[in-house]
């Protein structure tokens, strides 16, 4: 009797904490509070340059307007962390990440709509960052605050030092790459030099990332709209295999891409360039003030990708703010976002010679040269305006990043794969991922 | 291998010839002995722990592993599509069975390994506990810092760490965790170097509990040191061997922060455990009710192992 009494409590109880754990969703219907602090989370590594960058606009936001913030700073699995939150249905109320979230987000309803009519400074965006905020409705779930494209990032020193020029193209990078890699650059007398250092991990995707600098260029595509905001898979289109093929080669044939590339995420990919284990790195501009300081500014130079079989398109990029679901202060919200991409947030966001949150300003009244006089940044504002070429936007582009990335790291750690057959086995791939979203033209 | 210095523990000698008295006399006793509620009142701490920390989360994995999980639009229940969609992934598949390689290369390679530290390092000398400190010391190393440093060692070039000892041989030099052919291997060895000297621990507790009168008789009899190893230690061993085929098993069907930290399942998803290809799909990829039915199989697949162990081992000892 005992014993069936206490399972009988503690069945009891079990299920009055689980009812209380699982009633209904939050939503976004939630009692507004004007004074209640905004919880911000920023992807960026804990007590470094871009936290402090993001408490000083927090802090002249507070000054402007009276609201309060609390930054949390968080690198490592920052997506993984969120998720977490959402599953215990307390989200913080502004998280600024990367704009590739927007879909991911949107689709799981984690972010509420931005409503352009409440951010004043809504008009002063460029219609490039504008656009890479929207998702396939046309609606604005993300507020742009900062942008970035790749350029080429050549280790000036050796490569006067071996007499070659700059490349113009393709076939003049993978020369300059074979000469980084066999002529000794570094003069130590050792064979320890790679041509090109590129991030091949599959973890968070690295590896479509990086490679989609090479995708565009040579013609190619993740995924093509085929109208009505529907796609398909283009990974095996002719174009896609010979930019694949081209890339491969670098690592299969030619030997020029850092060892370990397939194993390497971005810090120990950034480590590879900057102890001068490699020539050539295609980046963004956040790294620079990383690499003047550990490898410094005179060793190396920032350049225009040479362009590919179709252009010169590289990545671009953008850093968005997102106004999570469940927030008590909307308000509050809509007013850090405004004031993040007014004049006065970007010019701020910029500040610093490396404590700075935006890299290339949103609004089009902010001219860079004015803000920054080094003209390494003007080459990548041109490089942004001219080739940056954005994901497209689509309910969930993780898991089209994943696969991607999961076949070009394996089509170059693997020599002995078939590139064609690997890539139309990753098309088939990608349309149950677009079936699975409803965007799919098959 | 000392086979003087431990007190004889005459396991099984002991052994009182009577059965223990009945338990309805042992309950008169414990009653009277205190209140009914004592002994609850102490677990309760551990067991509100457990409750909040432990239970409530893995029946609201399984009630997840059933929907579709979107905390802020609403769970939809669709039954049991996440478990066929996990179990016709060929992803998952394979993840199983790289996940039963791993398991099996690192308990093994622990046991044996383990096993030969422990007949090294049994004894009382001081210098020996300072061995046995230093051997365990890969135990308490934070797993990402293990990581980290097996990545530079095994640096797919040839002034690689590992690849200047293989080319002092005339070998390599290997691509270890970078190649697809060798990745998981390199997995295997970097958790074996991790879990030899915990199996070696266990060992040496169990050594120290075999009869030494066994191993003197042995030594009358003209027995060499193989034969009292395969006939003596090995014999006296048998439960621990059990334990630590759980408890390894256990620990390498759930492997998963050294493959997400040296290869995050790669090359070409040579090394994709189950663990990380659920870590993907639950928190990565947000399909947490897919993730949850990975997790629940994964579970029921732990379960089911253990039972057998112990099934396996009560018929072993009837």
């Amino acid at each position: 009797m005992r014993k069936s009494r206490w399972i009988g409590v503690g069945l009891t109880v079990s299920a009055l904490v689980l009812s209380g754990c699982s009633a209904g969703p939050a939503g976004t219907n939630v009692a507004q509070d004007t004074k209640a602090p905004l919880e911000l989370w920023t992807r960026t590594t804990p007590g470094g340059a871009g936290e402090q960058a993001t408490k000083r606009l927090a802090e002249a936001f507070e000054k402007a307007t009276g609201f309060k913030v609390q930054v949390t700073a968080i690198f490592d699995d920052f997506e993984t962390k969120l998720a977490q939150r959402a599953a215990q249905r307390d989200l913080p109320d502004i998280v600024m990440n990367d704009v590739t979230q927007v879909g991911t987000l949107k689709s799981q309803g984690l972010v509420r709509e931005v409503e352009p009519g409440k951010i004043k400074h809504a008009s002063e965006l460029t219609e490039q960052a504008l656009k890479s905020n929207q998702t396939p409705d046309g609606k604005l779930y993300g507020l742009p605050y900062s942008a970035q494209a790749s350029a080429l990032l050549i280790r000036k020193d050796w490569r006067e030092k071996l007499g070659k020029a700059v490349p113009q193209s393709w076939a003049e990078l993978a020369d300059l790459a074979k000469a980084f890699t066999t002529g000794d650059p570094d003069g130590n007398g050792k064979n320890d030099t790679a041509g090109l250092t590129a991030t091949l991990s599959t973890k968070r995707g690295y590896a479509s990332w990086y490679f989609s600098n090479f995708l565009w260029a040579g013609g190619g595509d993740f995924i093509t709209e085929t109208g009505g905001g529907k796609y398909k898979p283009s990974m095996s289109t002719p174009e896609s295999v010979a930019a694949v093929q081209w890339f491969r080669d670098l690592g299969c044939k030619d030997n020029v891409i850092q060892p370990g590339s397939v194993t390497m995420p971005t810090p120990a990919t950034n480590e590879t360039f900057e102890a001068g284990k490699a020539g050539m790195y295609v980046v963004g501009p956040y790294l620079l003030p990383r690499f003047d300081k550990s490898l410094g500014k005179d060793k190396y130079e920032v350049v225009p990708m040479p362009a590919g079989a179709k252009n010169a398109d590289v990545l671009a990029e953008g850093l968005s703010i997102y106004m999570m679901a469940g927030s008590p202060n909307q308000a509050g919200q809509d007013a850090f976002g405004d004031f993040a991409i007014s004049t006065d947030g970007q010019k701020i966001g910029m500040e610093g010679e490396s404590a700075f949150i935006v890299q290339l300003p949103v609004n089009k009244n902010v001219d860079i040269t004015q803000v920054r006089s080094d003209p390494r940044w003007k080459t990548y504002a041109d490089i942004y305006a001219k080739s940056g070429h954005y994901a497209p936007s689509i309910p969930n582009w993780t898991p089209v990043r994943q696969d991607t990335a999961d076949t070009v790291s394996a089509l170059v750690a693997d020599c002995k794969l078939d590139t064609k057959a690997e890539l139309s086995k990753l098309d088939t791939k990608l349309t149950a991922t677009l079936q699975q979203q409803g965007i799919s033209a098959s | 291998m000392t086979v003087d210095h431990a007190k004889p523990a005459a396991v099984g000698a002991d052994r009182p010839a009577v059965k223990r008295a009945p338990a309805p006399k042992a309950r008169r006793r414990s009653d009277r002995d205190g209140k009914w509620w004592t002994p609850w009142f102490f677990l309760a701490p551990a067991l509100i722990l457990f409750v909040y920390f432990k239970f409530i989360p893995m029946i609201t994995a399984v009630t997840m592993s059933f929907q579709d999980v979107q905390p802020y639009l609403g769970n939809q229940w669709v039954g049991g599509e996440n478990y066929s969609t996990v179990l016709g992934d060929e992803a998952f598949h394979s993840a199983i069975w790289h996940t039963v390689v791993i398991a099996v290369g690192q308990t093994v390679g622990s046991m044996v390994i383990g096993l030969a530290l422990a007949l090294l390092m049994e004894g009382q000398s001081k210098r020996l506990k300072f061995l046995r400190s230093a051997a365990f010391l890969p135990v308490v190393v934070p797993i990402a810092v293990v990581a980290e440093l097996w990545r530079i060692m095994y640096h797919p070039t040839e002034d690689g760490m590992l690849n200047s000892i293989l080319g002092m041989v005339g070998l390599g030099p290997s691509g270890f965790i970078n190649d697809p052919d060798t990745s998981m291997i390199s997995v295997i060895i970097t958790g074996i170097w991790r879990g030899a000297p915990y199996d070696m621990m266990i060992f040496l507790a169990g050594l120290a509990g075999i009869d030494r009168g066994l191993y003197e008789a042995a030594t009358v009899d003209g027995a060499s040191r193989w034969r009292k190893i395969l006939h003596v230690t090995l014999p006296g061993l048998r439960s621990v061997f059990s334990i630590l085929f759980v408890l390894a098993a256990i620990r390498g069907l759930r492997v998963f922060t050294e493959v997400f930290l040296l290869t995050n399942g790669g090359p070409n998803g040579s090394t994709e455990v189950a663990m990380t290809l659920i870590y993907k799909l639950g928190l990565e990829q947000n399909r947490l009710g897919v993730g949850a039915a990975g997790a629940v199989l994964l579970f029921l697949a732990t379960l089911v192992l253990t039972l057998f162990v112990q099934v396996l081992r009560r018929r072993r000892d009837a």
